[in-house]
């Protein structure tokens, strides 16, 4: 992937209300025409955060750089850069036309000047041209999102930033979204800065995505690195169901788990590494006659089976543990409920992670 | 006709209340404008109707009492605007936590009868009173009362009528989502433009209501010409007073009753005829 | 986001604020200095401080009487009130029914409506009726301007309450009258309390209506105005501030409560 150039830096953000730190201490470079994600669960500061970026809260120390110029004075309306808010804010008492125009009459432009970038925001947007005289509190779910797209767009900002606009959608609707703002960021080329709860929604869509918890960076990394290689327990759990043993390093370099029977095989130490925890993704766990057949294997009783599209979920109860097993549906397990089984899985499918 | 058990639950449960303004608001002022088509000086109800009480009151000079009433409330209603708008939305985005305590103090007032309250203003304005007795004992000055005159009619209405044009005010202006404020904002929207363009359409409502309720209160107010500005106007409803008691010339007194309800009823069926009350009330 | 521009705007509208406080509340002050003294007329600064007044006024049986007047016509407003105006409100905001809309603008009216003229229409409505004027004529005209008020206060309740409570309740087995008992009336219960408090002290202050519908009886109000049009009375300071004492205590009292149930509600259901 070619380097970018940074289009926007923050240097030790912090946001603190009262005692509470609610951006705490962040450092992170955003690349020009990047699609950036920041995920993390609700009262992580990601809010906050994007807010500060927009110019809607004023960090408490700390700088935020737009190609290397400090913003942190300048208010929202003169900063180059637009949100899409969760509630789309759009203005209900004006049409669609109208909402997409605003940032331009604001600005003084023509009317018919005016009118023509709108109607080509529509078409990138795919909206029927008709709508451009229709009130905008008229319009579908999936059109609104668009109308605010469209208004975040028309006076070519640098930078967009959306916040969990997703959220409050139904979820075929929020799938069909997710890819098409993905094919916009493409079109537009512009650097899209998104903030969600759903890791899952964030693959989809970026390029890089940074992982907070409690006002803090925990992860920076594209998709992949953030699926397949996380850094902590919380990074790795974030995503579907883990299976997740804690282990300690005992002599010779060897893993024990304090509640599994028996030395672990695991992948290579990171340095350093003395306890945390294992973790092994379903998909990576199968069915198996002998031990032999994989590196690590337990044996239990299959439990329940979950239905899951296109995967199926099978748990497993070891003793007190529940581990959780993922097949194709093509390839699902021929066992029954009930049934003594035996799952097992190789070193080089687990991640070692710490707290 | 449905029968009565055949009426769904929001039928029943209006009737009780429907059945009692029938009786307590709707037949009154019917009375009312039949008496005002009444032969003056007379009780009965059944003579021949006339237009003549109407006719005495285009040549006496209770016309004049009723544009003064109409300028009074006018001019009430615009420097309450003026006063009431940035309380309003200080209580809405300023005050934060202390908008409820706030909000209770500004409450309080409206339950002190309103003449004991402009009483105190009497006390306050009275020659040898809180201010011009301070004055004199402090720093020597006599100056005159402004007691008695046309300003004080007006300190008296601005003042009795302060909540009815707050009240209304906060609920509009709290009906602008500040998300939406934002958004203009970060679209490029000066100050200005954002009042202009968002709050003041979307806080309509609350603003129509607000001047509407000060305004027919307003016409209707009788006790802050008596107690603060003597006989220095005599507003419309100190003429139907004396129309219906000293005069006891009660159609005279309902003909000019029934001109101030029209000024009413005209102002409030438009103001109201496309007005979305579940929306303004808060509906979720 | 908070700029300077922002913050001297803040600040404005704060000084503005606490200016229009203190002119609401300059006169009650007044009122209250103006009780303390013990001297037949009033001047400023006062040269004689008393208790005098208040000793009169407390063992005056023209007052007893004005209060227990005031009161009984407040008590009766209040019970009718509440009644009458919690069948409205559930009309107004619960159910959806035909005429629904116009009942609401119907409702409103006589709130948008110039009291005296009111007062004077119902004193002709009366006397045409053959009704000799009392304190009852008197609950009937507060009844007709203060339904409508109580009626939006609970409303305003009801607006956010959850039809589904009520269908629960009924599907698990109650007639429409538990439902009612059991459901309805306590979840709306600080919206009545609310709209009982707000019809008290309506009718405990109101002149306009009572000046023209209670005839031979009088309520504080009335016998201060009359007081007050006549000259000076020392009394009518202290009837005033009791007045106003009593209404901003039962105001404070009341909101007290409902904040109170409302975090005891909040802890439990946590």
């Amino acid at each position: 992937m070619a380097v970018r150039p940074t289009i926007l830096s923050l240097k030790s953000v912090r946001k603190i209300f009262g005692t509470l730190a609610a951006v705490d201490s962040i450092d992170l470079d955003i690349g020009e025409g990047e699609f950036f994600t920041i995920v993390g669960p609700s009262g992580s500061g990601k809010t906050t955060l994007l807010r500060m970026l927009a110019g809607m809260e004023q960090p408490t120390s700390g700088d935020i750089l737009l190609r290397g110029e400090r913003i942190n004075d300048l208010p929202a309306n003169r900063r180059p850069t637009c949100m899409v808010f969760q509630s789309l804010a759009l203005f209900p008492h004006r049409t669609v036309g109208e909402n997409i125009e605003f940032s331009l009459k604001i600005r003084g432009e023509a009317k018919d000047k005016r009118k023509v970038r709108a109607l080509e925001l529509m078409d990138l947007l795919r909206l029927p041209q008709a709508y451009y005289g229709k009130n905008v509190m008229k319009c579908s779910g999936g059109e609104r999102q668009r109308v605010a797209l469209a208004r975040a767009l028309a006076y070519d900002p640098q930078i967009l930033f959306f916040d969990e606009p997703l959220s409050a959608i139904d979820y075929k609707l929020r799938k069909t979204l997710e890819k098409e703002l993905k094919d916009i960021h493409r079109e537009t080329k512009k650097t899209f800065v998104y903030i969600t709860h759903s890791l899952e929604e964030a693959m989809v869509m970026s390029d890089r995505i940074g992982v907070m918890r409690e006002g803090k960076l925990v992860q920076v990394g594209t998709p992949h690195e953030i699926y397949s290689s996380p850094t902590t327990r919380f990074v790795s759990e974030f995503i579907g169901d883990v299976n997740v043993i804690s282990v300690d390093v005992v002599a010779g370099g060897r893993l024990k788990s304090t509640s599994l029977k028996g030395p672990l095989k695991g992948p290579v130490l990171p340095k350093g590494f003395t306890s945390g925890h294992l973790v092994i993704r379903p998909e990576f766990l199968r069915f198996i006659g002998k031990a032999s057949e994989a590196d690590n294997s337990v044996t239990g009783r299959l439990y329940n089976e979950y239905a899951l599209g296109s995967r199926i979920q099978y748990q497993v109860r070891v003793g007190e543990r529940v581990f959780i097993v993922e097949k194709l549906r093509q390839q699902m397990f021929t066992g029954k409920l009930d049934d003594e089984v035996r799952i097992g899985w190789d070193a080089k499918d687990s991640i070692l992670v710490t707290d | 006709m449905r029968r009565l058990s055949q009426l769904g639950q929001g039928e029943k449960a209006a009737i009780p209340l429907l059945l009692f303004l029938l009786v307590g608001f709707a037949a009154p002022l019917l009375a009312v404008i039949w008496f005002s088509f009444m032969p003056a000086r007379t009780f009965s109800l059944f003579a021949m109707p006339s237009l003549a009480n109407y006719a005495t009151i285009f040549e006496s000079t209770s016309y004049i009492s009723f544009l003064w009433s109409l300028a009074l409330a006018t001019i009430t209603v615009i420097l309450l605007a003026i006063i009431c708008y940035p309380v309003a939305y200080g209580l809405v985005r300023v005050f934060g936590k202390w908008a409820m305590l706030l909000t209770l103090l500004f409450t309080i007032p409206l339950f002190v009868s309103e003449n004991i309250r402009l009483y105190g203003w009497v006390l306050f304005l009275i020659k040898n009173g809180v201010l011009l007795g301070s004055l004199k004992s402090m720093f020597g000055v006599e100056l005159e009362s402004i007691l008695f005159t046309r300003t004080a009619i007006l300190l008296g209405m601005v003042y009795v009528y302060l909540p009815f044009m707050l009240f209304p005010l906060t609920l509009g202006i709290s009906m602008v989502p500040s998300e939406t404020r934002d958004a203009a904002f970060d679209l490029g929207a000066s100050r200005w433009q954002v009042f202009k363009e968002i709050e003041l359409p979307l806080s309509m409502p609350g603003i129509v209501i607000g001047f509407l309720l000060t305004f027919v209160l307003a016409v209707g107010a009788i006790a802050e010409a008596k107690v603060m500005g003597g006989q220095r106007i005599i507003p419309i409803t100190h003429d139907i007073e004396i129309a219906f008691t000293y005069a006891q010339n009660w159609p005279l007194g309902a003909a000019l009753a029934v001109l101030l309800m029209l000024v009413v009823g005209t102002l409030v069926l438009l103001a109201l005829r496309r007005f979305d009350l579940d929306r303004f009330l808060g509906r979720k | 986001m908070e700029t300077k521009g922002q913050r001297v705007r803040h600040a404005l509208i704060t000084a503005w604020t606490l200016a229009v406080i203190v002119f609401l509340y300059l006169p009650t002050v007044c009122i209250t200095i103006a009780s303390f003294t013990a001297s037949r007329y009033f001047q400023f600064p006062i040269a004689k401080f008393g208790l005098d007044w208040w000793d009169k006024t407390f063992n005056s049986i023209e007052i007893r009487q004005l209060l227990s007047t005031s009161i009984s016509i407040a008590l009766c407003v209040t019970v009718i009130a509440v009644t009458l105006a919690f069948f409205g409100a559930l009309a107004f905001a619960r159910y959806d029914w035909k005429g629904r809309s116009i009942y609401q603008k119907l409702i409103l009216l006589p709130i948008f409506f110039p009291q005296s003229v009111l007062g004077l229409a119902l004193l002709l409505w009366f006397s045409m009726l053959g009704l000799q004027l009392s304190w009852m004529t008197a609950v009937f005209a507060h009844l007709v301007w203060i339904v409508p008020v109580v009626t939006l206060v609970i409303a305003i309740q009801v607006y956010s309450f959850d039809p589904a409570l009520e269908e629960a309740a009924f599907d698990l087995g109650a007639t429409r009258w538990q439902v009612l008992k059991e459901v309805t009336l306590p979840v709306l219960f600080p919206g009545l309390f609310s709209g009982a408090l707000f019809a008290f002290l309506l009718s405990w202050g109101n002149f306009p209506l009572s000046l023209y519908t209670t005839g031979a009886d009088t309520t504080v109000p009335e016998y201060l105005y009359a007081k007050m049009v006549a000259g000076y009375t020392p009394g009518v300071p202290v009837l005033g501030t009791v007045s106003t004492i009593g209404a901003a205590f039962l105001l404070i009292g009341g909101y007290g409560l409902i904040l109170a149930s409302r975090r005891a509600h909040q802890s439990a259901s946590e």
